[in-house]
């Protein structure tokens, strides 16, 4: 039997009650990702927390720009057995609000707050809400596939002008050597006359 | 105006703190806003961001071989199980054999990196308690460490050397007598710190019984590693989700039974003895044969098969993971951090540090198991 079917049969009975709308393993089969519908996502976690997945490892967030929306991602571990499963629920990117899950783990309040920063979720009941990382940001948040750092760091800082050219002013007098060959030369020659002295 | 707020302030009996990178005491850069009354700390705020450098959206904007250079960057103390996480993701979802040598030389890296962290951190115990005799103790013991990670990979700190298929390149020669004379060197010392720390009067005035971290508050915060296994649970991921060569070795997993500071302190000593011993494991068998199975082609055109994963290790902090999406192109989709400490770094200093005292403030975080980078990543 491959490692794949193993998974999915250990964890028949807790599927049943989950009526998972997609499943995703990794390729070994080691892992297993569900998908849940929103409405029967929170049923979903308290389901397998009570069958011993208690541990809440990480709450992730990944923006799929193409198909206008975003994924989160519970991952949770059984310590028992060394279990891992992810729950995986789909919100719309344009309104992206989802319930909070402060009640069942009181430490997602700063993985919720995370998203809420780089993502712009809003998680409804939990109202901690003020920017955790970044100061004075006035873009859409940066984690989103749709924002470039690039123009945004052009237009908050100036184009610096160095006093001394850097490596294309001795690239361009010297256009067969390479620059630190250059370099070592000068330091060669300055070493042998400091040196006779 | 001076006078005015003092006023407002003595009728309040309550005094604003900022306790951030410019204290002594602090682990690194990260601060944390106070609400003191006399000198119990009544609030206490987290305020991260000191280090923030955006490695999830850097690391969506590179190849995924040049990531390799990036991710130590997160953990300065234990860079090695970054590489590693990150490694055995793609492994996983491009469906890559790493050859037995390879895997048991991993292990030898992370144990030596887990003996690196926990000598650093012994040694901000004793920053942080005012006790510095311990602190160059461990820090010189700590660079005869780095001389081993010198010599096999090229680099003290950051390494690079666990790459995606394997290791970089193989041991040196005659790397097995060396490893082994520093640690011996490292095993005598052991039970000098143990008496200089764990028998120290003022350390046990200090520590003893004070700052709990007990069972029902790990479960709420989800807190793993030290903090877990002192208040007498053995859980680790080498034991329960065993990765790299772990399942083929032969370690104890020391817990202790009332989860106070003193206890979490002294675990990390335990732990370096578990660790050495390992390293004795590895360096007596480890099997011949080739350290690396390349990965295909071209390291510039690297595709990972599109797919998910989340790949966790036990750091010496706790559970280290990543969560990993490939949608089949050149780049990484997206890669998120757990950070080992990040739950009690936000959650536990916001819940749990208030009732403390404000010279324990930084033995709190201390003890802790505290790292500002990977919380800010």
């Amino acid at each position: 039997m491959s490692p794949k079917k193993r998974v999915a049969m250990e964890l028949d009975p807790l599927f049943e009650r989950l009526q998972p709308a997609e499943v995703f393993f990794t390729p070994d089969g080691k892992q297993l990702f569900l998908l849940l519908e929103p409405e029967r996502f929170m049923d979903g976690l308290v389901t397998l927390k009570n069958a011993g997945f208690s541990h809440l490892s990480l709450v992730s967030c990944v923006d799929w720009l193409e198909r206008g929306e975003f994924e989160l991602v519970y991952h949770l571990l059984r310590w028992e057995d060394g279990k891992r499963v992810a729950l995986k629920v789909r919100i719309d990117r344009e309104n992206p609000v989802f319930q909070t899950v402060l009640h069942l783990w009181p430490t997602a309040r700063f993985y919720e707050r995370d998203i809420h920063e780089f993502f712009g979720v809003v998680f409804e009941g939990n109202a901690d809400r003020e920017p955790l990382f970044l100061e004075h940001w006035d873009d859409i948040p940066p984690m989103r596939k749709d924002f470039d750092p690039q123009p945004y760091s052009q237009k908050i800082f100036d184009e610096r002008e160095y006093q001394h050219p850097f490596v294309p002013h001795i690239v361009q007098a010297n256009p067969d050597r390479l620059p630190w060959e250059e370099t070592i030369d000068e330091a060669k020659k300055g070493g042998e006359t400091n040196g006779g002295k | 105006m001076a006078e005015n707020n003092l006023e407002l302030t003595r009728n309040q009996k309550e005094v604003e703190l900022f306790f951030g990178p410019n204290h002594p005491g602090m682990h690194g850069n990260f601060s944390v806003h106070l609400k003191l009354e006399g000198d119990t700390v009544v609030q206490a705020e987290p305020v991260p961001g000191f280090l923030h450098r955006g490695f999830e959206k850097l690391m969506e904007r590179r190849l995924w071989m040049s990531n390799l250079a990036l991710i130590p960057r997160i953990c300065v103390p234990e860079p090695d199980i970054n590489e590693m996480v990150y490694a055995m993701a793609v492994e996983r979802l491009s469906e890559l054999q790493v050859p037995p040598r390879g895997n048991w030389i991993r292990v030898l890296i992370l144990e030596l990196a887990r003996i690196n962290a926990h000598l650093m951190s012994i040694g901000g115990l004793g920053g942080a308690s005012g006790l510095y005799t311990d602190m160059y103790w461990a820090m010189t013991e700590r660079d005869w460490i780095l001389d081993i990670f010198e010599k096999i990979t090229g680099a003290r700190v950051y390494h690079m050397y666990i790459v995606i298929g394997g290791v970089r390149q193989d041991l040196p020669e005659g790397i097995v007598p060396f490893i082994l004379e520093r640690l011996d060197g490292l095993e005598r010392r052991l039970k000098e710190f143990h008496d200089l720390l764990y028998k120290n009067p003022v350390l046990h005035a200090r520590l003893k019984d004070r700052l709990i971290l007990n069972r029902s508050m790990c479960e709420e915060m989800c807190i793993t590693g030290i903090g877990l296994r002192a208040t007498g649970i053995p859980h680790d991921i080498r034991r329960v989700d065993p990765y790299a060569a772990y399942e083929e070795m032969d370690f104890d997993i020391p817990t202790g039974e009332k989860g106070d500071a003193l206890t979490r302190g002294h675990l990390k000593l335990l732990e370096v003895e578990q660790s050495i011993r390992i390293i004795r494991q590895v360096l007596a068998k480890i099997p011949s044969g080739p350290v690396r199975q390349k990965p295909f082609g071209n390291a510039l055109r690297w595709r990972v098969p599109a797919g998910e994963t989340f790949e966790h290790v036990e750091s010496s902090r706790g559970e280290y993971g990543y969560y990993v999406v490939s949608d089949g192109s050149e780049k990484p989709y997206r890669i998120h951090v757990r950070g080992a400490s990040y739950p009690q770094g936000l959650y536990g200093v916001q819940r749990y540090m208030p009732g403390t005292r404000i010279e324990d403030v930084a033995l709190w975080l201390g003890t802790m198991d505290f790292c500002p980078p990977e919380i800010d990543r």
